[in-house]
């Protein structure tokens, strides 16, 4: 069953064209990456799909609603409660700790603090860095900040992840690690996850991959559907 | 979002974001003390002694003749616009950080207005403290400096509190308005998931900012004629048009510095022949608008002061004619020549000129801190040009080049706008009628006229002192180059 769908998304910035009318489509409960060589259009396309940029054209569909004519406002609250955003680093507040960071969703809804609190606990414990708790960003490693990180994109419990290079700047090991972790609770959780990455080991944790080259979806053939993973 | 949420996220920081709600909290500290202070003195009671609104209470003219106090009022009032223009240089005082801070929170799912809440919020609490300590400072001074004299008359009105919905008032109104401004200040800052972007206006500057100082002058030119052709406008409309005159030429001021930036930029562009006039001219070019933020304080307070030069050339002169007619009336009449006691009225204007030193100096503080943030803010782009072979020296020329070209004619603008409305209101001339010629009242006195002087001692003082103010700002910045260009600042 379709969650998401994007359709004939366009997308440039200035006269520099990014997406040149990418269509696909998510179904519920699997994780798709998308690859290609750096800037074929894979960051916009993600960017696109999770509401935070708006295509220049084509539409993006969300469960039977379009997205891309919702307000900024709108499209933030739908990231907060139906989607998560994992990035390569940085997006963690420096200054709150792991459990207020991961919080921080539930804070920003209007969820107490007593349970925010209980919630980020139990999800960092789940993802096995309970004990940072009450660290800060800049007292952990790069690996231990992008599980908390994964901790707060999934305390929301969202129905579709996007994740950006998730362990673009980490080690393989860590990296493989945090993969492990994404997909377990992706797959527990019925979770849509869309990867994007340029690195075929991680595209190989994915149920499909999807190859972007200058803009567009890459019919040549060449790893565009891989089927039973 | 719960407020205690917002609180929680307004005041997480690092030691730079510190920095700024202390020194927001102070300015607003120093704005209420400045409120309070001209609250005080307009909540004096006075008592009619003969012709004259007098309270005798006070030691001091200013203070015990009703008639000086509004300039009194409008010196205290006056600081108040340095004061906040600080609070607005504070707010932008490690900025990249905290927009950095707005980007994590946004991408965690906050909506713009709840990042822009975020914000403002921040810059409510610090004012809401400063405005406390204001209180408690203005409070406790009041208890500390009531030393009534030997004949019982005091040097300050600590005998008089403004009415408890006057204090109340400036308790609320001032970190409401901080929060305001805070919001407003905001809006060409976009905070995306992905990042802070600032809207930069890509059109070149026009010079219709010109049209908005004649506006100004012109209103102030007319304001006299518009007396006598309706006999005498209502006190109420006078003031309002002197208001509108005022803010639309120091609005015009203000932004004019745009457009001079511009202009000063291509000229720059096209004479300089050395690496730092062409970093400046480049600086200058694309972000000509830099100078009128950044300068606003300082201009502001040049309008006020050229006005009030022209003001106390105006006072002097119209004191010397009367004196002068005086003594011819008792010369005619054999009496004894008796000179008008013009102190009190000089030192009121001095008074104005001491508000307008303080304002330069605060001014100055807004200054020394946006172009320091500004060379921290940029330390990543210099010590990627050290590194690349830029010598530290052309970084410093090249700065000094983009603060000061714009400033110097900037400069000479904001006095000539504050002469110009000062001239166009009291004019270039005082008269007097002489009533020597007929003592006796058998004929018609004739009129005769003195030119107001221009107080080129004062302007020039200004002036000098504006330029030396930003150069010291400049320098204090400069300080910080070194650190800012330390390579190991590509590593962070």
């Amino acid at each position: 069953m379709s969650i998401l769908h994007a359709r004939g998304v366009v997308r440039a910035y200035g006269h520099t064209p990014a997406l040149r009318g990418v269509t696909l489509n998510l179904t519920e409960g699997e994780i798709v990456a998308v690859t290609g060589p750096s800037g074929c259009g894979k960051s916009t396309l993600l960017h696109c799909m999770a509401g935070i940029l708006r295509p220049d054209a084509g539409e993006m569909i969300y469960r039977d609603q379009r997205i891309d004519t919702l307000s900024e406002g709108e499209r933030s609250r739908l990231r907060r409660t139906e989607f998560g955003v994992l990035f390569q680093f940085g997006q963690l507040v420096s200054e709150l700790t792991a459990a207020e960071n991961v919080a921080l969703p539930l804070l920003l809804a209007g969820t107490g603090r007593r349970a925010a609190r209980t919630a980020a606990l139990s999800w960092l414990d789940r993802l096995g860095v309970a004990d940072l708790a009450d660290q800060r960003p800049g007292e952990m490693s790069g690996g231990q900040q992008q599980r908390c990180a994964l901790a707060r994109t999934l305390v929301t419990e969202p129905r579709v992840l996007f994740c950006d290079e998730p362990t673009g700047a980490l080690d393989s090991l860590t990296g493989e690690q945090v993969l492990s972790h994404l997909v377990r609770v992706a797959r527990q959780q019925r979770t849509t996850v869309l990867l994007v990455t340029h690195d075929a080991q991680v595209a190989g944790y994915a149920d499909r991959e999807v190859a972007l080259r200058d803009g567009q979806v890459d019919s040549s053939g060449f790893g565009v559907e891989v089927a039973g993973r | 979002m719960r407020p205690m949420t917002l609180l929680r996220l307004a005041l997480a920081g690092t030691r730079t974001d510190a920095v700024r709600v202390l020194l927001t909290g102070f300015s607003a500290g120093l704005a209420v003390l400045g409120v309070l202070a001209a609250l005080t003195v307009v909540a004096i009671p006075t008592v009619a002694n003969g012709g004259n609104n007098v309270s005798p209470q006070y030691r001091n003219a200013l203070l015990a003749e009703a008639g000086l106090r509004p300039g009194v009022v409008f010196a205290l009032v006056l600081l108040t616009v340095p004061v906040l223009a600080l609070a607005g240089q504070c707010a932008r005082l490690g900025a990249p950080a905290r927009d950095r801070r707005l980007s994590s929170i946004r991408l965690a799912g906050a909506t713009p207005g709840q990042t822009v809440a975020i914000a403002a919020t921040e810059t409510g609490v610090a004012s809401s403290l400063g405005t406390l300590a204001g209180l408690g400072i203005y409070l406790g001074g009041r208890e500390l400096l009531h030393r009534p004299g030997a004949d019982g008359r005091l040097p300050l009105p600590t005998d008089v509190l403004p009415p408890w919905w006057a204090l109340a008032a400036v308790c609320v109104g001032i970190p409401l308005l901080s929060a305001l401004v805070a919001a407003v200040m905001l809006r060409r800052v976009v905070v995306t998931p992905l990042g802070v972007v600032r809207r930069v206006r890509a059109k070149r500057p026009k010079p219709w900012p010109g049209a908005l100082i004649a506006v100004g002058v012109g209103t102030t030119a007319l304001i006299v004629p518009l007396q006598r052709g309706f006999g005498s406008l209502p006190r109420e409309v006078f003031l309002l048009l002197v208001l509108f005159a005022m803010l639309a030429a120091t609005a015009g001021t203000v932004l004019g510095t745009g457009w001079i930036s511009y202009r000063v930029g291509r000229l720059l562009h096209r004479f300089a022949r050395r690496p730092a006039g062409l970093i400046a001219a480049r600086r200058l070019m694309a972000d000509p608008w830099n100078g009128s933020r950044t300068l606003a304080a300082l201009l502001g307070c040049l309008v006020l002061a050229g006005g009030a030069a022209v003001l106390r050339a105006w006072f002097a002169a119209d004191f010397a004619l009367e004196n002068e007619v005086s003594r011819r009336s008792a010369a005619a009449q054999g009496s004894d020549y008796i000179p008008f006691g013009q102190q009190p009225h000089l030192e009121s204007l001095y008074l104005v000129n001491l508000a307008m030193t303080v304002g330069l100096l605060i001014a100055t503080g807004g200054l020394v801190v946006a172009l320091t943030e500004s060379v921290t803010s940029r330390r990543r782009a210099y010590a990627a040009l050290v590194a690349t072979g830029v010598g530290r020296g052309t970084l410093a020329r090249a700065v000094l080049w983009q603060s000061m070209a714009p400033a110097a004619l900037g400069v000479l603008l904001a006095l000539a706008v504050g002469t110009g409305l000062a001239y166009g209101l009291f004019g270039t001339t005082v008269t007097a009628y002489d009533f020597s010629v007929c003592p006796a009242g058998d004929c018609e006195p004739p009129r005769i006229a003195q030119n107001v002087p221009f107080p080129l001692v004062d302007v020039a003082l200004f002036g000098v002192g504006g330029l030396v103010a930003l150069l010291a700002a400049v320098g204090v910045g400069l300080l910080f180059l070194r650190a800012s260009t330390a390579l190991e600042e590509l590593r962070v």
